[in-house]
């Protein structure tokens, strides 16, 4: 198979974007609908619907009130991160050339979408492709074209990040645990050991 | 974390600063002396690649730094990212909330 050409080359302050008119039709009516849903989520009042909870991840696992805190505090300018990316990805969905700007909203519009479909799927580190008939084939086929596009994204980016702060890499991580590392899941509850 | 692809960054001279969340400041936890952790736990969707972007662009580490601490992330499940005071640790683990990873924190 002949390898796809990059669809984002350097130009100057942005990137000369490459996509199908089909690529192009599903990323202008899929990130509308999420950030649809997002609207009501504001007011921190307003429980997270389980289908959107990736979006929202727990900061303090074993502490009730702090977590209610955060969340009260950060509810609202989430959302609206969340909502501005998902509503530059649909705006400029036809457009031939992203600014830098652009580019950093589709990595973090193409980042929820992504996070919203693979916990819908409930991917693994090795998923296997469902069978065509599957319900899931077609959430799962957008999924992995969200994967290809968000490492291209990624790989174009990268290029503007500045150079590293001088000393920051001394900082040398605690390891408060020891063995056996376990894990969280997204909401903040054990992983149990028998997975 | 997916490991469909590892960026290889190169440097440039163009920023973006991160936007911040405006967080309550408890100042009675500044006084301790025991730093709080920011941990980063592994998940299967996340790419590898984003992951290691997102540690240089909130961190200002180097490639090499950021993969280790993603690798970390990925093959023993949970990495510390950062560490300072109550009111840091609270806003870094904004900005990687921000960035969709999953991110706490706790008091060493």
């Amino acid at each position: 198979m002949i390898p796809r050409p990059p669809i984002l080359v350097r130009r100057g302050e942005g990137f000369d974007l490459s996509l199908s008119s089909e690529e192009r039709a599903l990323l202008r009516s899929i990130p509308s609908r999420l950030e649809d849903s997002l609207g009501a989520l504001a007011d921190a009042s307003v429980p997270i619907p389980a289908e959107l909870r990736r979006l929202f991840p727990v900061a303090f696992a074993t502490d009730d009130e702090a977590e209610e805190r955060y969340q009260l505090n950060v509810r609202a300018d989430l959302v609206e991160h969340h909502r501005r990316c998902l509503r530059v990805l649909s705006e400029t969905a036809s457009a031939t050339y992203l600014s830098d700007t652009e580019i950093e909203s589709w990595l973090g519009a193409v980042n929820d979408l992504r996070l919203v479909i693979g916990a819908e799927l409930d991917v693994s580190e090795e998923p296997s492709m469902p069978d065509d008939d599957d319900p899931n084939y077609a959430n799962w086929l957008y999924y992995q074209y969200l994967t290809y596009l968000e490492s291209e994204i990624v790989d174009a980016i990268a290029t503007l990040l500045p150079s590293p702060i001088p000393g920051a890499d001394e900082f040398v991580p605690e390891d408060p645990w020891g063995e056996p590392p376990g894990g969280l899941r997204w909401d903040g509850t054990p992983i149990p050991k028998d997975l | 974390m997916s490991e469909s692809s590892v960026a290889s960054a190169a440097f440039a001279k163009t920023a973006t600063a991160p936007q911040e969340t405006e967080l309550a400041r408890t100042d009675e936890d500044e006084l301790t002396d025991r730093p709080w952790l920011v941990i980063v736990w592994n998940d299967p969707v996340n790419l590898m690649s984003y992951v290691t972007f997102v540690f240089q662009k909130l961190f200002g580490y180097s490639y090499a730094k950021a993969t280790r601490l993603m690798l970390d992330v990925h093959h023993r499940g949970r990495a510390v990212v950062a560490s300072g005071t109550r009111h840091s640790a609270e806003l870094d683990v904004a900005r990687l909330h921000r960035h969709g990873l999953w991110a706490t924190l706790e008091q060493q």
